[in-house]
């Protein structure tokens, strides 16, 4: 048993488990850290990384055949590519069950979705922590923005984020690095909507790195190649690889073990705590069991959420933690596919240099101040200006040397906005498992049973037609709202299946991300939300596990776990 | 932003990766990342695998008249109607390759019909002037759907387009002396005038999605 003990065992590496990584082993507790997928060692493992588009076979483009393997992550229209789709689950391997049509995409590997992660990095503020109390929606929250303050501070300065304060009541300002510049044609709009309808615009903020970190020599600032979604060669954006595996590592406090699937949590009756896990192999497919004194949970949402629910002892019949019925419930994620986009003139002498990786940022108005509508909570645009291309042409009938001379002069500028909407949480937006399906390795699937209901199709009226609103308003042509459908989970912000709350007949986690009925175990990933807020997530998750991670080792000093 | 930083070249990216991962990679090791294939041969070299010879010579035909030869190589320089075959081959479905052959055949019994002789043996002309109709007429009625279908069916000339634009602005030729491309841009300006944007020309973007 000894050699197989650890002060604490962190399950995953993503966004989530990398900061747990980090926080755990630089307070000494020797820390086992799991991932499912195989290693990938930062820059090494990047194959694409510095491939150039006509060094890929088909344009890049993927086949008819990883097309169907790789369905659900193909989804999202960017992700299987001959750059990318690496980084992406092969559904045939991994089936999933959607009772309705949902997108669950997923990356199993070392970093997992930090490396192809949007990077969008915004606080959410007071009000989205008194939102349910304030609504009478599912349950409060049992913190507020105050109790999180120091640790965005914390994590925006280790991570580094790129952005500009603005004293946005509804968006706080931030610890960042220098922001990144918005282009002629954004700077005249974010005028123009400021004068006609008095909305504010920020440029994106982002982690990436503008200038140097003192404490992270080895990362390197932005490159403008905008590939980040290949793993960044410079480690100039934050994922796990480029920043917190790296300070654990350097502890020689980590012990990281790829290739350990994580199915289930140990339950010792008698003490009435979490003893470890059990882990499959993925290689030797033997299975092995870990100990430590305390677990954190940083598998992903559902990743998480399927690992209690497999967790089946007798104290504990209904999925681990689970006296409240309600793990695997309260599915949020942010909707969208919604926006609307147009031509501006006059600006045809103005081109740029570089690939900004980001764009600009609107944060929601709706319902804010004395902005009253018809649903709840509100949306947020990210969006952004540049000119087209040789894409604009297909449907030109310009030929022969007339067409290439065209393709080789800038194109006309657009501008485009696409709406990120909060979605309630809702009991009956579920997962759950499907025992009659099983994966590669003979493990029970998921499915999943979810829907946007009226609040958000209330919602999405004023998604498509603020945006195009704003857009006439600036005085731009041909403006062309969309609304295309999606599957909850395209957003990739899932959310809330393990929910804290106050109250343990509610809720599975306490205000310190506790299992409530088993002390020892922390979950920290997106499951943990009690709502969505319109806001990227990233940043609130990375933030409520550097705070737990404090907590659970000032509880272990305590001798309380 | 300096001239020698757009100019970076791709071994130099490389060696600042290495060096800003504090040595931990040996330049060489970094080096080994470079695992792309080099650009296409001459269309000379050109074996069809999805068209038979004579489809292959019209399909190349048609592209080079969509992005023909200038001061700059054109369509079969840079091996587009390899790339349309390849394409074709893994890329698309049965029903797209049934729906292109077909349209295919049609377009070579329209050049039977109004000169006697397959596209092939056309002058350079009568096949501009062929492709120029079937051209027009196919974008005209694409722009004519209202709404526009979900899943639009292109006949074989529109895919044609599509896939000679695609093959011919990816390729090294098409990006870097058509339009102009940094591997590595090391900065970014907002807002300048065109002529100070590199040479004025517009950027290679990539284009892995649908056109």
């Amino acid at each position: 048993m000894n050699e197989n003990t650890y002060d604490a065992i962190v399950v995953g590496t993503g966004i989530s488990g990398g900061w747990a990584a980090k926080e755990l082993t630089e307070k000494g507790l020797k820390t086992l850290v799991l991932d499912r997928g195989r290693n990938v060692r930062h820059v090494q493992d990047y194959p694409t990384a510095t491939t150039d588009i006509w060094e890929f076979p088909y344009a890049g483009r993927a086949t008819a055949e990883e097309l169907r393997r790789q369905e659900t992550a193909a989804r999202t229209g960017y992700a299987i590519t001959q750059a990318s789709k690496h980084w992406f689950v092969d559904d045939t391997e991994f089936p999933y069950t959607e009772k309705q049509r949902f997108d669950w995409v997923r990356g199993y590997h070392v970093g997992g979705r930090s490396i192809m992660w949007g990077r969008q990095s915004y606080r959410w503020s007071p009000m989205d922590f008194e939102a349910n109390a304030k609504d009478g929606i599912a349950v409060d929250w049992p913190i507020r923005y105050d109790d999180l303050a120091p640790w965005y501070d914390h994590v925006e300065q280790f991570i580094g984020v790129s952005g500009q304060n603005e004293g946005f009541a509804q968006l706080p300002d931030g610890k960042f690095l220098p922001p990144m510049e918005m282009n002629c044609v954004e700077k005249h709009f974010k005028q123009q909507v400021a004068e006609k309808l008095g909305r504010q615009l920020t440029i994106g903020r982002v982690a990436h790195l503008t200038a140097p970190l003192a404490h992270s020599p080895q990362r390197g600032t932005c490159q403008y190649r905008n590939m980040c979604i290949r793993g960044c060669p410079f480690g100039a954006y934050f994922s796990s690889q480029s920043s917190t595996l790296p300070a654990a590592e350097k502890t020689g406090n980590m012990t990281l073990r790829p290739n350990s699937i994580v199915y289930e949590i140990i339950y010792d009756e008698k003490k009435g705590r979490a003893s470890g896990v059990r882990v499959l192999d993925a290689e030797t497919r033997q299975t092995t069991d870990f100990f430590a004194k305390v677990i954190f949970l940083n598998a992903s949402t559902f990743g998480s959420t399927y690992i209690m629910m497999n967790s089946i002892s007798k104290r504990f019949p209904n999925g681990f933690g689970n006296d409240s019925g309600e793990l695997g419930c309260n599915i949020m994620d942010h909707q969208l596919e919604i926006g609307a986009r147009a031509m501006v003139d006059g600006f045809d002498d103005k081109y740029y240099t570089g690939r900004r990786p980001n764009g600009i940022y609107i944060p929601r108005y709706r319902n804010v101040g004395k902005d009253k509508r018809d649903y709840l909570r509100g949306f947020g645009y990210q969006g952004g200006a540049s000119r087209g291309g040789w894409t604009g042409l297909m449907l030109d009938t310009k030929l022969g040397e007339e067409l290439k001379e065209r393709a080789a002069e800038p194109g006309p500028w657009y501008m485009g906005l696409g709406g990120f909407g909060e979605i309630l949480p809702y009991h009956e937006n579920r997962v759950t498992m499907d025992h009659s399906r099983k994966d590669k390795y003979g493990m029970p699937v998921l499915a999943f049973d979810a829907v946007l209901r009226q609040n958000e199709l209330a919602m999405r009226k004023d998604m498509a037609n603020d945006a195009a609103e704003m857009l006439e308003a600036a005085g731009y042509r041909n403006v062309r709202s969309y609304d295309r459908e999606m599957g909850i989970g395209l957003g990739i912000h899932e959310m809330g299946t393990a929910r804290m709350g106050r109250d343990p007949k509610t809720s599975v986690l306490n205000a310190h991300n506790q299992v409530h009925a088993c002390k020892n175990v922390y979950v920290t990933d997106g499951s943990c939300m009690t709502s969505a807020a319109c806001q990227n997530p990233s940043l609130t998750y990375m933030a409520l596990t550097a705070r737990a991670c404090n907590h659970a080792v000032e509880e272990l000093k305590r001798m309380n776990i | 932003m300096s001239a020698d930083n757009m100019n970076m070249n791709r071994r130099q990216v490389l060696q600042r990766a290495a060096y800003l991962m504090g040595g931990a990679l040996s330049a060489p090791a970094v080096l080994g990342l470079l695992s792309g294939c080099a650009p296409k041969q001459e269309e000379a070299l050109w074996e069809p695998v999805f068209f038979s010879k004579e489809q292959g010579a019209i399909v190349a035909d048609v592209a080079e008249i969509i992005i023909p030869r200038t001061k700059t190589p054109g369509a079969k320089d840079v091996g587009v109607p390899g790339f349309i075959d390849t394409m074709l081959k893994d890329v698309y479905e049965q029903a797209d390759r049934d729906r292109y052959l077909a349209g295919l055949k049609e377009f070579d019994d329209a050049a039977r019909k109004a000169h006697g002789k397959p596209f092939v043996e056309l002058s350079k002309a009568q096949q501009t002037e062929q492709v120029r109709k079937f051209n027009d007429d196919a974008i005209a009625t694409e722009l004519s759907y209202d709404p526009r279908p979900k899943d639009l069916k292109r006949p074989f000339i529109l895919m044609t387009r599509e896939l000679t634009l695609l093959g011919f602005f990816c390729s090294e030729v098409g990006a870097t002396q058509v339009l102009q491309y940094v591997a590595v841009p090391g900065g970014f300006q907002a807002c300048v005038p065109v002529a100070e944007a590199g040479n004025g020309r517009a950027w290679a973007q990539e284009a892995m999605g649908r056109l």
